[in-house]
């Protein structure tokens, strides 16, 4: 392929207090893509609608699509603490431009990725047809919220909504959690993995190919959490068929947030 | 990727700790794996430095070097001078001349990073044109810039494992601007725009390539650098150049 084709399916903005980066707002964001053949992008949160929410973060997130010329999709976060409110503010979102799915981050939000307060964010992204993008990772000694989002602790959610498309992040992290969420994606045909982060496994890519249904892995960056550099690299270069690179750089991500369909 | 001739400073044997999902691998599996990417030198350690004891990997070490041939470098774990141990220790005993550098592991060791507990160390590091290498999580940020400052003439590499590393940029940043003898090893410099970051702020000489193998994947690191906005050299100096001269110092 020529140009941009890349489908970045997870990524953020936003200036983040936990950790420097130089620059990391739209404008950054924009010139990366257009250096790295990005096409288009998952914008899973700013940093702001992860951690504080609100319409104003919700509305920068609008405001990012629209200057990215729609290149730049977003995902509404639904924070189960303030559960009324974050339906509030999707119902207000579904009918904007870029507006594609929800995110779901229980280690953020410290709640327990099956707590029945998620309940109404998958019924509505059931009713509306909107893909979920969720944190998850293994258990960790010196981060223990992690344990909030192991993948086995959606289960219950997708086995209830089937028809939603479920992006479980990070593949489960670099433990226990990835054996979970291999077995996920080959059980549940809507659940895909996204490589965002540092899970920078050796050999990851030849052995996902191994373990999982061809159409379910995706590739993303984290940006500005990590240099989509780092990712890029290992999927151009892995010892996969270039056919398999084609669909985890963009097949997979057109699919799993129905671009092509919510385009139209 | 090959025109930069890669020349890793960081890859282990051993049965990695705190990796569950990476596998121990002899050297010649990791040297094929490395050679696949281009690169044919690099310098090894052994995960029993950290987990068992120094002397147990650097035993193992003594091991490997028999048939390694000149381009494998050992990387030695230390020990303070004082109280005096038994075993292949650096500074203790002969150190093999495939040796090119020394490890600390401060916080899983049980000692502070201190100039009156590693001063001795230190020292001898200094005659023997060695350079000091450490994670940045064994050990605090004041403390590794106090050694720094002590200790002008000791080349010290920040290591970016095992955790994430770009939380800690700001610090790191900071200690590198006041300490031209601290370098800064990129396996695990992943943060946006990192690598060419500190090349433009501090030079592309401070930088050395590493890639964590085999925990880590090489291609994330070498991706890092090898599309990185920066001249060419530079990207030369950082994927190799640099860790050459400074193990050429050691062999003068």
């Amino acid at each position: 392929m020529s140009g941009a084709f890349i489908v970045d399916a997870h990524l953020h903005t936003g200036e983040h207090g936990p950790f420097f980066a130089p620059e990391s707002g739209g404008r950054r964001l924009r010139s990366l893509m257009d250096r790295l053949a990005i096409e288009r992008a998952i914008l899973a949160g700013s940093w702001a609608a992860l951690t504080r929410g609100g319409e104003a973060a919700l509305a920068d997130m609008r405001r990012e699509h629209e200057e990215s010329g729609g290149r730049i999709r977003y995902l509404g976060v639904f924070d189960p603490r303030e559960a009324m409110e974050s339906l509030r503010l999707l119902e207000k979102a579904k009918g904007w431009p870029g507006f594609q799915g929800i995110k779901l981050h229980p280690s953020f939000h410290r709640t327990p990725a099956e707590d029945p307060s998620y309940e109404r964010a998958w019924s509505f992204a059931a009713d509306n047809g909107l893909t979920i993008l969720a944190h998850s990772w293994s258990p960790s000694e010196y981060n223990p919220v992690q344990a909030l989002s192991l993948p086995s602790r959606y289960e219950g959610h997708v086995r209830r909504h089937p028809e939603v498309r479920f992006v479980m992040a990070h593949c489960g992290g670099r433990g226990s959690g990835r054996a979970e969420a291999l077995r996920m994606a080959g059980t549940h045909p809507r659940v895909f993995l996204d490589l965002a982060g540092d899970i920078f496994c050796f050999h990851l890519l030849e052995t996902l190919r191994n373990a999982v249904p061809e159409d379910r892995i995706l590739f993303g960056s984290d940006y500005p959490w990590l240099d989509p550099r780092a990712n890029i690299s290992r999927v151009l270069l892995a010892d996969v068929p270039d056919s398999w690179k084609r669909k985890v750089l963009r097949d997979n991500a057109i699919r799993a947030f129905a671009l092509e369909e919510r385009l139209s | 990727m090959h025109r930069l001739a890669f020349f890793d400073a960081e890859v282990w044997l051993g049965k990695p700790v705190g990796f569950p999902l990476a596998q121990e691998s002899s050297r010649d599996v990791l040297v094929s794996a490395l050679a696949a990417l281009g690169i044919t030198e690099c310098c090894y350690s052994h995960w029993s430095g950290h987990s068992v004891s120094a002397q147990e990997g650097n035993r193992a070490l003594l091991a490997e070097a028999r048939d390694a041939g000149p381009r494998f470098h050992a990387i030695w774990t230390g020990l303070p001078l004082f109280p005096a141990e038994d075993g292949p220790l650096p500074g203790r005993s002969e150190t093999p001349g495939s040796v090119c550098g020394v490890r600390l592991f401060p916080r899983t060791h049980n000692f502070p990073l201190s100039d009156w507990v590693v001063g001795g160390l230190c020292e001898w590091l200094i005659s023997q044109r060695l350079p000091l290498l450490i994670w940045h999580e064994e050990t605090g940020w004041d403390s590794l810039r106090a050694l720094a400052v002590t200790f002008p003439g000791l080349t010290i590499v920040v290591e970016t494992q095992v955790r994430k590393v770009f939380y800690h940029l700001r610090p790191l940043f900071a200690l590198m601007k006041d300490c031209p003898n601290v370098l800064l090893e990129t396996s695990n410099l992943t943060g946006i725009d990192s690598v060419a970051f500190a090349v433009h702020a501090f030079g592309a000489e401070r930088l050395l390539f590493g890639s964590f193998l085999p925990a880590n994947d090489p291609l994330a690191a070498m991706g890092m650098i090898a599309d990185a906005d920066m001249e060419e050299e530079e990207k030369r100096l950082v994927a190799g150049g640099n860790l050459r001269r400074l193990i050429e110092g050691r062999a003068r």
